[in-house]
């Protein structure tokens, strides 16, 4: 992240060879001489922290984070907060069905007379793993398409490019309906289907940011050098992408929960598990928006949108720094 | 120092104001006297009694008679980041009296631009402007913006700099020429087909043919977009025109070109000139006074020929020797800067008749864009160790491709022969890694050399880790970079390429080239993109290391003054083919081909410019040979520039956003 | 679409000759455009026509297998269904005739309606047609002109309130917001019908048919305007912001424009070029919002169809809506892109 500093202004003053600029200059240039490495280390770790401050300092962001650090506690903590048997059918005979929320039922209860807010916190355990398992699995088809579409030029570039554009114009939630319509059902099923359709995205901006890093008269030096592809990969190109990967990862979670319960409100989801998307599937079943059952419908649509709404503001966030050219926006 | 009363300035007739009495719809006359004021005029106020120009010694000459006066004009960009407000200009006064020429001359971030943006009130919203801006004896603040815009373009124009970005990307240029005179409707064009008329009558002065008015900015070539530039900035008859950097990026001939045609029209029509350049040689030919800025103060004022040959302040004279004049014995392999690299020996290496690296029959042909393209032709080459050999040629003239096939970055055709050591230049990706330990070679920015995730020390011991060097890591990066005199060494390893001045930078760049060992160093462009005062620090550093440590260098450059700077042999490249070479002196100071000549004539130097101007039909008539003669040929050149320096496009745009502070 | 702009070779173009050194930069021919767009098309509706086999008679296993798992049938009725769709073939049989049906319109014959898919398709294709199209409309219009008031508008009000909303209106699932709709438009206050395209007993044809058809368009365009406008708005709002600092709007405002002609007749322009593109891209997120919101208001249109595939589950449905689906939105693409040549003289790079 240490990219963010090119947005430090006034640094390029022309002055005469002397020591250069101490505004990063760690302790460790006073207590003797540190290793190259070490003096490295120490500025990423002010870098970092001055990351830190500026996400701090970016209000929707730091609420979103809270309320993500809220909703992986409870997904975390799920059956220490509602026992399992509070989703059993057999076991809620004697619980009233569809009560309205009240004192004794805080967010009412379902068509078998299960608590809703149970259903809710173990909904989010599915929601967050399928959101951040597809969401890393399409982060790294999309990081190595987008690096290798954008690092190699000729027949093996063009042909990735195609492949990019292909899943870029097609829509992936009808491929991933598909998916999981022919596969066997269940989470993993899931997982695959959102993250093999949703990485075209990432691999467009990896691209591009790969191609202004691949401009850069850095690279062409590297190559005067001798280094080979891997090192250029890996010393210029990676870090150059990574800020961008990591803002991309934190957006795409939130549209991966969304992928996630829309299969899941279309019947494709693992039908054994709670999730979001299976509770307003649930809803529609039983026809609760013209019966009136509003609690049944509210509830699981807000968490929804809350979640993802916060994954987005912190991914928002992330992006201001990564790429500080965004941040007056 | 006498200071001109708003209230009579305003008040006054100006005989510069031609524009009030031609056009009835110019609106300023009528409402100077009403109190249109804004926070500017309070800040004057608080302003005057402390404030002083730094510009002594010429506000006396103050007369009504000025079409635009800065007086004590300060400005301020606020800025949310910790570093606060910054003064981007201070406390400048200086007048543009009518029909005269100013030069502004200043280094990137010296404030010049955003002086100039003021004088037509376009500052950003986060600038605050305090002093006065008198445009046509009116103080440009009482004016409302609907008078504001009326004064725009009919009173004074801008010449933008790099016209690549100032036209619109989407409308046709003759559209965008209309639209100015649409605006600014007066008597001579009050119909469509008048507008029209004049439209291509513009488009004639500056050389352009009316097919051009359909044409599309990126249709054109860079020349023709600032002819556009220059038609628009005359279309509504201005008393004034503005000129920001109206050359740069161009080639010295399209330069001296587009120059002498401004410079021309400007005559002709008693306008008025204020241009801002970083470069002295471009302003001493074409303005009669200059003043020089630094950290937005005028640290000098005068008679362009004094500033130029005789500056007062050691600052002015840093830029003037930026641009050595050819034949002069004193700047002969000696660069002025107030920082000279030191000889550590008492032996100098100098030339010898070892050959080093040898190009016989070098073509390189490649295909760009769906066409071939023979970049290089021809070419015979000898580089001898502790040789210093410049390349001289105009982009497009196939220089880098040379340099990128010596380096075995691009492979040249069959039938040419490349020798390193009296062998031929390897082919395998591992004979090529070796090669390249030999061989080093320097690029042009040293801001998008060095990545800038990356310290020193990293970018330094980068190709010691890509070539397995085995020997002491660290103690080999301290000694490169002291050799480019970053001492001590260590202070320099941490920093990151933002942290680092332009010019500590390029010796960073050089010093990671040098941890090689390398035989060979090619350098391109290694000081285009450095700030003049910068310029011979790296040139007497290049040349230092020849005589300490015997380098051979080639050094690819459009200067002609660096040549004569530090080269001991040049070749003059034109169209793929080395059209001339020899010594330098030889070379330069007794030219045998054509385009040498031309090369010459061309570069603005104000000692020979001065005598130009006593006799104005000289540019003229090399512009008509030079026309006549590019006529005839092939647009390679054009092609291999597209294809092989668009990266560069890319990245000087990039660096340019990146300048964000006017210090 | 133009994401691969720097790939494209360019022809030469004749000089004027006037400079060497000075030469305006070689343009590109229409027909070589033409040519790569439409072949890159051609391209992705091949890989549509290999995908759509590929997923539906490789990745099951045995697609029969599938569609009995829902319900109970016997070996015999089992190797009749194998039968009927030729799965007892080789593979490369079966590609054959897949291919040949692609080619000859046959998409076969739907399991749950015993009707060829095709006509199906053709059946349902025109309230889809209507719905995404007015919802496109207006999102279009709606997103891109808020979008580029936003960023004109910057830190403004304006620009909090409407940038807000957009980020909240992204992170609804459309399904949801479709259920809500209902629920209080509908369900609650009655207003609008709870669900189809047409009220029993309304003559076809007539001026009540009319109104009637549009009572019933209203929520379903307003859940799918509602998800999309926010996307072309930010699109709009970061292109537009991009442009702010360009060069050419300080000549305009030099030159004496007001500030609006600065933004309509410069700024907005240039915006709208890479916005175009995005777009086109964004199509395919409104067909597939179209699925869960022809859903949730039993719109008769493809997304029912699809839903209806879904649950059958009825593989050669659904494999014949994914095709048409995704053949249309290549084909919009392509559009797209001839569009964006048309409207851009350089063809910018993405």
């Amino acid at each position: 992240m240490a990219h963010s500093s090119t947005s430090q202004p006034g640094s390029s003053k022309t002055s005469p060879p002397g020591p250069p600029g101490t505004s990063q200059t760690s302790p460790a240039t006073a207590s003797g001489p540190a290793s190259p490495r070490a003096l490295a280390w120490n500025r990423r770790l002010a870098a970092a922290q001055k990351n830190w401050k500026v996400f701090l300092e970016d209000r929707a962001g730091v609420a979103g984070g809270i309320v993500l650090i809220l909703v992986v506690l409870v997904a975390a903590f799920a059956p220490l907060i509602a026992d399992r048997s509070m989703l059993d059918v057999t076991q809620n005979l004697d619980q009233p069905r569809y009560a309205p929320p009240s004192a004794e039922h805080p967010l009412g209860t379902d068509n078998y007379g299960r608590e809703l807010w149970a259903r809710l916190v173990w909904g989010a355990r599915v929601s967050l793993i399928v959101g951040l398992a597809a969401t890393a699995m399409s982060m790294i088809i999309g990081t190595i398409m987008g690096m290798a579409a954008g690092h190699f030029s000729g027949l093996f570039g063009g042909l990735i490019m195609r492949i990019i554009d292909f899943f870029l114009v097609l829509p992936s939630l009808l491929l991933a309906i598909v998916l999981s319509s022919v596969l066997e059902r269940g989470v993993l099923t899931i997982v695959i289907a959102i993250g093999i359709t949703s990485w075209a995205g990432t691999a467009r901006i990896v691209r591009a940011q790969t191609l202004s890093a691949e401009s850069r008269l850095y690279i062409e030096r590297a190559k005067v050098l001798g280094a080979g592809h891997w090192h250029i990969i890996r010393t210029h190109l990676l870090p150059a992408v990574m800020p961008l990967v990591l803002a991309n990862t934190t957006l795409t979670v939130g549209s991966a929960i969304i992928a996630e319960s829309t299969l899941a409100f279309l019947g494709l989801g693992d039908t054994t598990q709670q999730s979001w998307g299976t509770i307003l599937k649930n809803a529609m079943d039983v026809s609760a928006a013209t019966s009136g059952y509003w609690w049944y419908i509210l509830t699981p649509g807000l968490a929804i949108v809350a979640v993802v709404l916060a994954f987005t503001l912190v991914g928002r966030a992330i992006e201001a720094i990564a790429n500080p050219t965004l941040r007056s926006r | 120092m006498s200071r001109t009363d708003p209230a009579t300035a305003s008040g006054a007739q100006p005989a510069g104001s031609r524009a009030a009495a031609e056009a009835p719809g110019t609106t300023q006359q009528k409402h100077t006297m009403q109190q249109m004021g804004t926070t500017q005029q309070k800040g004057t106020a608080q302003q005057k009694g402390t404030a002083q120009s730094t510009g002594t010694g010429d506000t006396a000459a103050r007369q009504a008679g000025s079409d635009l006066v800065f007086d004590d004009v300060s400005i301020l960009y606020s800025s949310r980041t910790s570093r606060g407000d910054i003064p981007a200009v201070k406390n400048v006064t200086l007048e543009l009296p009518a029909g005269g020429t100013l030069g502004i001359a200043g280094e990137s971030g010296s404030g010049k631009s955003t002086l100039i943006l003021s004088a037509l009130r376009l500052l950003p919203h986060n600038a605050t402007l305090t002093g006065q801006v008198l445009l046509g004896g009116t103080d440009i603040a009482e004016l409302n913006f609907g008078q504001m815009r009326a004064v725009r373009w009919s009173q004074a124009s801008i010449i933008f700099q790099g016209a690549l970005h100032s036209l619109n990307p989407v409308r046709p240029v003759g559209k965008q020429i209309l639209e100015a005179l649409e605006l600014h409707v007066k008597d001579d064009w009050r119909t469509d087909a008048a507008r029209s008329t004049r439209m291509h009558e513009l488009l004639g002065h500056v050389d352009l043919g009316p097919e051009i008015a359909k044409s599309y900015p990126h249709e054109l070539s860079g020349g023709q977009k600032q002819r556009v530039m220059i038609a628009m900035a005359l279309a509504c008859d201005p008393d004034i025109i503005i000129a920001d950097e109206p050359t740069t990026a161009l080639d010295v001939i399209v330069q001296e070109q587009i120059l002498t045609r401004l410079r021309e029209l400007v005559e002709a029509r008693g306008i008025s000139l204020l241009m801002i350049s970083h470069d002295l040689s471009v302003l001493a030919a074409a303005c009669d006074r200059l003043a020089i800025m630094r950290e937005g103060e005028i640290v000098e004022l005068g008679p362009a020929e004094q500033v130029c040959n005789d500056p007062k302040e050691e600052y002015t004279r840093q830029l003037a020797d930026a641009f050595p004049t050819i034949g002069d014995p004193d700047s002969r392999l000696n660069p002025m800067t107030r920082n000279p690299a030191r000889i550590t020996t008492d032996t100098p290496h100098e030339m010898t008749d070892e050959v080093v690296l040898a190009a016989e029959n070098l073509n390189v042909t490649f295909s760009a864009r769906g066409r071939t393209v023979r970049a290089v032709r021809n070419v015979d080459l000898t580089l001898h160790r502790s040789e210093i050999l410049a390349v001289v040629g105009q982009s497009g003239s196939g220089k880098t491709t040379l340099a990128r096939a010596l380096l075995g970055l691009q492979p040249p055709d069959r039938g040419s022969t490349l020798t390193f050591h009296g062998k031929p230049l390897p082919t395998s990706a591992k004979g090529l890694r070796a090669f390249r330990r030999d061989v080093q070679m320097i690029l042009q920015d040293p801001s998008g050399s060095l990545n800038p995730a990356l310290s020193t020390y990293e970018s330094v011991a980068e190709g010691l880790r890509v070539q397995k060097f085995t020997g002491d890591e660290r103690q080999r990066v301290r000694e490169s970079l002291e050799s480019t005199e970053l001492i001590p060494g260590e202070d320099f390893f941490e920093p990151i390429p933002q942290e680092l001045s332009g010019g500590q930078r390029q010796r960073v760049v050089i010093a990671s080239a040098l941890a090689l060992d390398p035989d060979i160093l090619i350098a391109d462009e290694p000081v285009a993109s450095l700030d003049a005062s910068v310029r011979g620090e790296i040139l007497s550093l290049i040349l230092a290391l020849k005589k300490n440590l015997g380098l051979t260098a080639l050094v690819i450059t459009h200067d002609l003054g660096l040549a004569w700077n530090i080269a001991d042999t040049v070749a003059v490249m034109y169209r793929g083919e080395i059209v001339e070479r020899g010594p330098v002196e030889q070379v330069l100071l007794d030219p045998q081909h054509d385009y040498t000549r031309q090369l010459l004539a061309a570069v603005p130097s104000f000692r020979s410019q001065r005598a130009s101007m006593t006799a104005p039909e000289a540019p003229g008539t090399t512009e008509q040979t030079g026309a006549s003669q590019q006529g005839t040929t092939e647009r390679t050149g054009a092609a291999e520039q597209s294809a092989t320096e668009r990266p560069d496009a890319s990245r000087r745009t990039g660096d340019a956003a990146q300048v964000v502070d006017p210090q | 679409m133009s994401v691969n702009a720097e790939t494209e070779a360019a022809d030469p173009q004749s000089a004027d000759g006037r400079e060497d050194i000075d030469a305006p930069p070689p343009g590109q021919s229409f027909g070589g455009y033409l040519l790569r767009k439409v072949g890159g098309a051609l391209i992705s509706l091949l890989m549509v026509v290999l995908l759509g086999f590929f997923a539906f008679r490789i990745l099951p296993g045995d697609p029969v297998q599938k569609i009995a798992r829902e319900r109970q049938m016997s070996p015999e009725q089992m190797e009749l269904l194998r039968a009927e769709y030729g799965l007892d073939k080789p593979l490369v049989v079966q590609f054959w005739d897949y291919l040949v049906g692609i080619f000859t319109g046959n998409l076969g014959t739907s399991y749950v309606y015993r009707e060829p898919v095709s006509q199906l398709i053709a059946e349902y294709a025109w309230p889809t047609l209507l719905l995404t199209g007015s919802a496109a409309i207006l999102a279009i219009g709606l997103g891109l002109w808020m979008g580029q008031l936003a960023a004109w508008k910057r830190g403004s009000l304006f620009d909090k309130l409407t940038t807000s909303t957009s980020l909240v209106f992204w992170s609804v699932p459309t399904f949801w917001l479709a259920l809500l709709l209902l629920m209080i438009f509908a369900g609650r206050l009655q207003w609008l019908p709870t669900g189809g395209m047409v009220s029993p007993g309304v003559e076809s044809g007539s001026l009540e048919h009319v109104v009637d058809v549009a009572k019933h368009l209203i929520l379903p365009v307003i859940t799918m305007t509602a998800v999309v406008y926010a996307q072309y708005l930010m699109v709009m709002r970061a292109s537009l912001l991009g442009e702010m600092s360009a060069d050419y709007l300080t000549t305009a405002r030099a030159k004496g424009l007001r500030e609006d002609d600065v933004r309509l007749k410069h700024a907005v322009p240039n915006a709208l070029l890479p916005t175009v593109t995005l777009v086109f891209m964004h199509i395919g997120g409104l067909i597939t919002g179209a699925v869960t919101v022809e859903t949730v208001f039993s719109w008769p249109g493809l997304g029912k169809l699809t839903y209806e595939a879904i649950s059958g589950p009825d593989l050669p449905l659904l494999q014949g809506t994914f095709v048409v689906f995704s053949s249309a939105i290549i084909i919009m693409n392509l559009l797209a892109d001839l569009i964006y040549r048309q409207l851009d003289p350089r063809v910018r790079r993405a």
